[in-house]
């Protein structure tokens, strides 16, 4: 950042160009900027903060295109110099719009041997938003959290995390780290474990083999895995191996082990599959707790589970987002009730 | 000490009993009558040091195999790189007194009329170096392999072939005789190490203890690692590997460390087999050798400390017995040996006992429970001792 | 039609008795006997008598006499008038039998007396030679006449050659003809536009043997114009030997492609298809082998006659045998073991040592005999190349097998019912499909393919008890690089691995070139761990 001033300044212009915005797809949400970028840019506006891997990302052609030959940036006069700075200031006003979301999809298409499972998918996640997804079998959603962690590459498309960080660039490792977690479909936890061991070895901190080696617990972890245990309801069954764990119990270990991982954004995967009402009562409440504090993606098929939710509804259908809003409105959608119900 | 606590009282008398025949059989042979009772006689004592290395052999597999979930047909590789290693260093020990009296080159350089040492051979007529080698080059050679054949995931049965392969293209290119390794004969005929007559009963007592000290070691080694968290992480990657990518971790790294770490143990049990041996040849890289490797573990009972070891020691008598009544029936058996245990032991010796015990346990806390105290907790599965 | 027959017999006699003179007449023309004639003192009209008497005999063997002859190398022995061809050797002299050329000791040189020529003779002899065998009726005969004169380069037989060639009316003897000319051209002193005449013609036969050929002339010559031309010959069979020699290399490697092919295509079903990691697959192949070798002994023992079927008739039990010990694997060991691949792996290799031992202690450790029919030994030339009929026969028996295999997947109700099994067991069970069934028919299919390929390789290999070791690392590395669950993935494996090992052979080494195929693999599989032909879908872990 302490580079020169206008050279960062020019790049960031820049990569806004080279990034195409959601163009139709996103309205330029005026949102409070906090987080990722720090209160204090919000001061300097005209400069506003990137994430230097995102700046080092998309530098290479700047350098080359915005500069004089001699290494120099290219500050004004420019014949065309006023007429770029509007154009900066139109999508910088956007750009800042997709750094202040969380999650950005945009336009992402995956396909298996010709069959589009996901279509121009286009999604925003603000931050500290929960979103339950819902859709038909096949429809594409556990293909979404696939691209969104990583374990899938999207053939075309934008996938943004925290404003600029392009996971289409990251391994799975990575986007965990960054704080994206995710229970799957089917539940998996380490079977030959104890719960609570499952949970320790989820906690976030570092990833190194060597720590790992030499790791001793300390009462901050301690006090962390009881938190987590209290939250999940798991207290007293962390000595038991995962393995002996009811099907409930194994969803909500995951869980835990997602919340273990500290991360900004959960990716939950059909939670409540095979759950009694009560179970899936008790759920719902769990991860509207979560949620006050970080966002939350539930796909689920379960409809009165996504009401007690009680949030912004997204369905899918074959690989795009057919309809959301309110589950009344996106329930009353005809075009959601005739995939459901006709065809 | 912390390991007193997480290894358990079987694994310190395993330990213990390891110890102690480092210091009684070593004393017995040299220190008793040749008629006295427990007189060990001298050739038994390099025989029970070549079950001990094998015994260390079959612990480092246990660690990637019955820990991390990566069954290697390849250790007989780092076995025998070990070996080669330390083979080496006794051929440079035998200077003049060899057949043609060449005191810089072997014997088979000499036959093949080579004039100078190839670069790869100086510095092994230091011990020091040598013994850095035997951990080295196998862990190297472990390392870049699965550094490659981690990295792009591959697993299971694939990636037993491809170590298979590799030890199979060892095993060509050391049975070349332009490869400077001796070709077909291998390394042989040595004469002392680190001074000491290699026949004498003494160096081969002390072999024998360096053998078992070394696989104490070992078990030690293995139980730190096994009970640090790296260890429930391997158990993680074995049993979902996935999963942990998801959590954050790099299976990759985790598996290439312990492969790494595996591959020095093999590669120390082959330099201590060598001396006592009195050879290495092509024929230690053999596929089949490496497999044999794995029932020892599979017998014992993989995934645990003490497994592997009983394992290795126990088919290892069996086959020396049955080698001297019926050599052509020992393959039967030892091909039997792989069925039986696959289809009907699958736990292994330990395993088996240890969930046998286990179960006995629930049962009776079930019944405890029933009299009206509250349960403790429940059955576990396949627990790591 | 009663009529006919005795016309019939009448004719037949009458072929018989024309023929037995004639066959008299070839039994007396003995050129062993008519050399003789020219032992004693003779006049030269006799001895030209003579050479024309031996020119009629047809023999070939009578060239080395004649030419003997001609050198002046033709002795008679003092008292039996014996002939011989001698050279000097210190003061004795060393004699050779006149025709075929066998030594026949050392005489005194006192005991000689040499055959006496003068110019008219020669003439006659090379005259003779020439007609004797250039002029033969059989082609083939006359074929051979022009390679042997090829080999000697004699100017002398210029003028002969000559004749023959404006004679000649099959175009191959001539063409064959002509390039005998040329390498005359070369060794005589014919000016130099000649010897570049026939530099280019050389040039078209380009093989080795004219190579050196030239390579000597264009080492001798002074002559730019015929350096030149022979310069240019030279590069143009260098060229068209070093095409031969890829040819060839592809051959070798095709050949060795259709070895692997024939011993992984089993293993393509059974690791392939069901996920079953056979490590006894190499020993189904040694199975096949053996019953190959147990044929032919029965074969040996009771009807010799059928020697040449032998093949033919262990294919369809080696099927049966390897099949049945598949069938008894699949039913008593792998069904216990399914989707826990590694003790697959495991057991599997038990039984492997265990079939081994029991084949050793049968047969015993050594190798085991076992003949090639007729139909599949020898060998003919393409080019510069030499094919023989076993290899060619493998690769097409193991396109055979591939096709037939492949037709058995796709277009019968077994392949159907695999191919449900391996992609949903129990959406296939729920269907009604009897899936224990189905798996034991797949690994049995997989097993008696295996037998089939080592009564194949039973032709090429030693058939041993550790054949099949020989095969299973091998064959996993051509299903694992082709990709697994795709035979055509198999098919392409093989072949690129075959061609691949066979060029690497002459830069490497067979071992090294084995080794740096290893690594290849190892290398490739990091780019691509699901191997060339990848099979699609959702199959990887959550
Ligand atoms: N690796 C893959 N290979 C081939 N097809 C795939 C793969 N992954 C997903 N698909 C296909 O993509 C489509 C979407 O699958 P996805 O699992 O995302 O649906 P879903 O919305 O999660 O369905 P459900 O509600 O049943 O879980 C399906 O038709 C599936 O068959
Ligand atoms: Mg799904």
């Amino acid at each position: 950042m302490v580079e020169t001033k206008v050279a960062g300044k020019v790049a960031d212009d820049v990569h806004a160009l080279t990034t195409p915005q959601g163009s139709g797809g996103e309205p330029a949400t005026p949102t409070v900027l906090q987080g990722i970028g720090g209160a204090g840019i919000a001061a300097v506006a005209a400069q506003p903060a990137m994430p230097r891997e995102a700046l080092s990302a998309s530098q290479a052609p700047v350098d080359r295109t915005l500069e004089n030959g001699h290494g120099e940036p290219v500050v004004s006069p420019h014949p065309y110099a006023a007429q770029m700075r509007e154009r900066r200031l139109a999508i910088e006003a956007q750009g800042r719009a997709r750094r202040d979301t969380l999650l950005y999809l945009n336009g992402v298409t995956k396909s298996f041997d010709g069959f589009k499972a996901i279509n121009n998918l286009s999604l925003v996640i603000e931050k500290g938003e929960m979103r339950a997804i819902i859709g038909p079998n096949g429809a594409g959603k556990t293909t979404m959290m696939d691209i969104i962690t990583g374990k899938t590459r999207p053939d075309k498309g934008e996938v943004y995390f925290s404003g600029d960080v392009d996971l289409t660039r990251h391994d799975e490792a990575a986007i965990a780290s960054m704080g994206i977690g995710r229970k799957f479909q089917k539940p998996t936890v380490f079977e030959s474990h104890t719960v609570e061991d499952n949970i320790r070895l989820s906690l976030s901190g570092p990833r190194s083999v060597l720590e790992a080696l030499v790791h001793r617990k300390d009462e901050a972890e301690r006090q962390r895995v009881e938190a987590i245990l209290e939250t999940t309801r798991l207290t007293d069954k962390r000595q038991i191996f995962a393995a002996n764990l009811s099907h409930g119990q194994k969803q909500w270990l995951e869980i835990g082990m997602l919340l273990a991982q500290d991360p900004e954004l959960l990716l939950v995967d059909e939670p409540v599959a095979g759950m009694t009402d009560a179970e899936t009562e008790e759920t719902a409440r769990l991860l509207r707790e979560i949620a006050a504090t970080r966002s939350v993606v539930v796909v689920e098929h379960d409809m009165h589970f996504v009401r007690a939710l009680g949030v912004k509804v997204t369905c899918l259908h074959e690989g795009s987002v057919l309809s959301e809003g309110t589950l009344d409105k996106v329930s009353a959608d005809p075009k959601v009730i005739e995939v459901y119900l006709g065809r | 000490m912390i390991l007193a606590r997480f290894l358990g009282p079987r694994v310190w008398i395993l330990i213990a009993a390891i110890l102690a025949a480092a210091i009684l059989v070593p004393l017995s042979n040299l220190a008793l009558p040749a008629d006295h009772p427990l007189h060990v006689p001298s050739y038994l004592v390099p025989l029970f040091g070549k079950y001990v290395c094998y015994a260390l052999l079959a612990l480092a597999l246990d660690l990637v195999w019955g820990y991390c979930g990566i069954l290697s047909l390849g250790h007989g590789a780092f076995f025998a790189l070990g070996g080669y290693a330390m083979g080496m260093y006794l051929m440079r020990q035998i200077g003049a007194r060899g057949v043609y009296g060449n005191p810089e080159l072997p014997d088979f350089m000499v036959f093949l009329n080579w004039k100078e040492l190839p670069w790869y051979w100086t510095g092994f007529d230091q011990f020091w170096f040598a013994a850095l080698m035997v951990m080295l080059v196998p862990g190297l050679l472990a390392f870049v392999f699965g550094f490659f054949a981690f990295r792009s995931r591959v697993t299971g049965v694939y990636l037993s072939i491809i170590t298979q392969a590799m030890t199979y293209a060892l095993l060509l290119a050391f049975f070349r005789n332009d490869m400077g390794f001796g070709g077909n004969n291998g390394l042989t005929d040595f004469k002392d190490i680190l001074g000491f007559s290699i026949q004498a009963d003494a160096t081969r007592a002390g072999l024998f203890a360096a053998s078992c000290i070394a696989l104490a070691l070992g078990v030690l080694l293995v139980g730190w690692i096994t009970r640090s968290k790296l260890g429930k992480l391997m158990i993680a990657v074995r049993d979902a590997e996935s999963r942990t990518r998801f959590i954050g971790w790099r299976p990759e790294y985790v598996k290439l460390f312990a492969f790494t770490v595996s591959a020095v143990m093999a590669g120390i049990a082959g330099a201590l087999y060598v001396p006592q041996v009195g050879i290495i040849n092509p024929g230690e890289f053999s596929p089949v050798n490496s497999i044999e490797i794995v029932v020892w573990a599979a017998v014992g009972g993989r995934g645990t400390l003490i497994g592997p070891v009983i394992g290795a020691l126990l088919v290892n008598y069996g086959k020396t017995v049955f080698t001297a009544l019926a050599p052509e029936f020992w393959l039967f058996l030892l091909g039997g040996l792989f069925v039986f245990v696959t289809l009907l032991l699958p736990r292994g010796i330990v395993g088996t006992i240890d969930h046998g015990w286990d179960a006995l346990r629930a049962t009776r806390r079930a019944k405890e429970a029933e009299k009206g105290e509250t349960a403790g907790t429940d059955v576990v599965p396949d627990p790591a001792e | 039609m009663n009529r006919s027959i005795p016309w019939l017999l009448l004719s037949l006699a009458v072929l018989l008795f024309g023929l037995g003179p004639a066959a008299a007449q070839q039994a007396e023309a003995d050129p062993a006997a008519i050399v003789q004639k020219f032992g004693g003192k003779q006049s030269f009209d006799a001895t030209e008598a003579v050479i024309a008497e031996l020119a009629a005999t047809g023999d070939e063997r009578v060239a080395r006499a004649l030419r003997a002859l001609r050198e002046g190398d033709l002795y008679w022995r003092e008292g039996d008038e014996a002939v011989f061809i001698a050279t000097r050797k210190g003061s004795d002299y060393e004699i050779f039998d006149p025709l075929t050329g066998d030594s026949a000791g050392t005489v005194p040189s006192g005991d000689l007396q040499k055959v006496r020529v003068k110019n008219s003779i020669r003439n006659a002899v090379t005259g003779a030679l020439g007609t004797l065998t250039l002029r033969a009726e059989n082609p083939a005969q006359r074929m051979r006449a022009a390679s042997t004169l090829f080999s000697d380069a004699d100017p002398e037989m210029i003028g002969p050659l000559d004749a023959a060639i404006a004679a000649e009316e099959d175009s191959a003897v001539k063409a064959r003809m002509q390039e005998a000319r040329a390498s005359a051209v070369l060794a005589s002193d014919l000016p130099a536009a000649d010897k570049a005449a026939a530099a280019k013609v050389l040039a078209t036969r380009a093989d080795r043997e004219s190579l050196t050929m030239l390579i000597r002339f264009a080492g001798a010559t002074d002559d730019p114009v015929a350096k030149q031309a022979a310069d240019a010959a030279i590069v143009a069979i260098q060229n068209n030997i070093a095409f031969w020699n890829q040819t060839q290399n592809i051959w070798y490697g095709l050949s060795l492609g259709s070895v692997l092919l024939l011993a992984a295509i089993g293993l393509a079903i059974t690791f392939g298809v069901m996920g079953v990691i056979n490590m006894a697959h190499g020993e189904m192949v040694m199975l096949g082998a053996y019953t190959t070798f147990m044929v032919q002994e029965l074969i040996r023992n009771n009807a010799p006659g059928l020697f040449e079927w032998s093949l033919t008739i262990a294919l369809p039990l080696a099927f049966l045998v390897s099949g049945t010990v598949g069938l008894v694997m699949e039913r008593g060991l792998i069904r216990f073991l399914y989707g826990r691949p590694l003790e697959t792996l495991l057991a599997t290799f038990g039984v492997s040592l265990i079939l081994q031992q029991a084949v050793r202690t049968i047969f015993g450790p050594s190798n085991r005999q076992v003949g090639n029919p007729d139909w599949m030994s020898g060998a003919f030339d393409v080019g510069l190349m030499s094919v023989t009929w076993n290899r060619l026969w493998i690769i097409v028996f193991a396109l055979v097998v591939f096709l037939a295999l492949l037709a058995v997947l796709n277009r019968t109700p077994l392949g159907l019912q695999m191919r449900a099994v391996t992609q949903n067991r129990r959406m296939a069970a729920a269907m009604g499909i009897r899936t224990p069934w189905v798996d034991a028919m797949t690994f049995a299919l997989g097993s008696g393919i295996a037998g089939i390929a080592g009564v194949a390789l039973s032709q090429i290999d030693n058939v041993s008890p550790n054949l099949g070791q020989g095969y299973i690392i091998d064959s996993f590395m051509v299903v694992v690089f082709g990709g697994v669950g795709n035979l055509w993935g198999t098919l392409v494996g093989a072949m690129t691995l075959g061609i691949v090992n066979k060029f690497l052979e002459p830069y490497a080494g067979a071992v090294l070139g084995k080794i740096v195929v290893l690594v290849l693999i190892i290398l490739f599989i990091q780019k691509r761990p699901r191997g060339l032909f990848a099979q699609k879908g959702r199959f990887v872990d959550a």
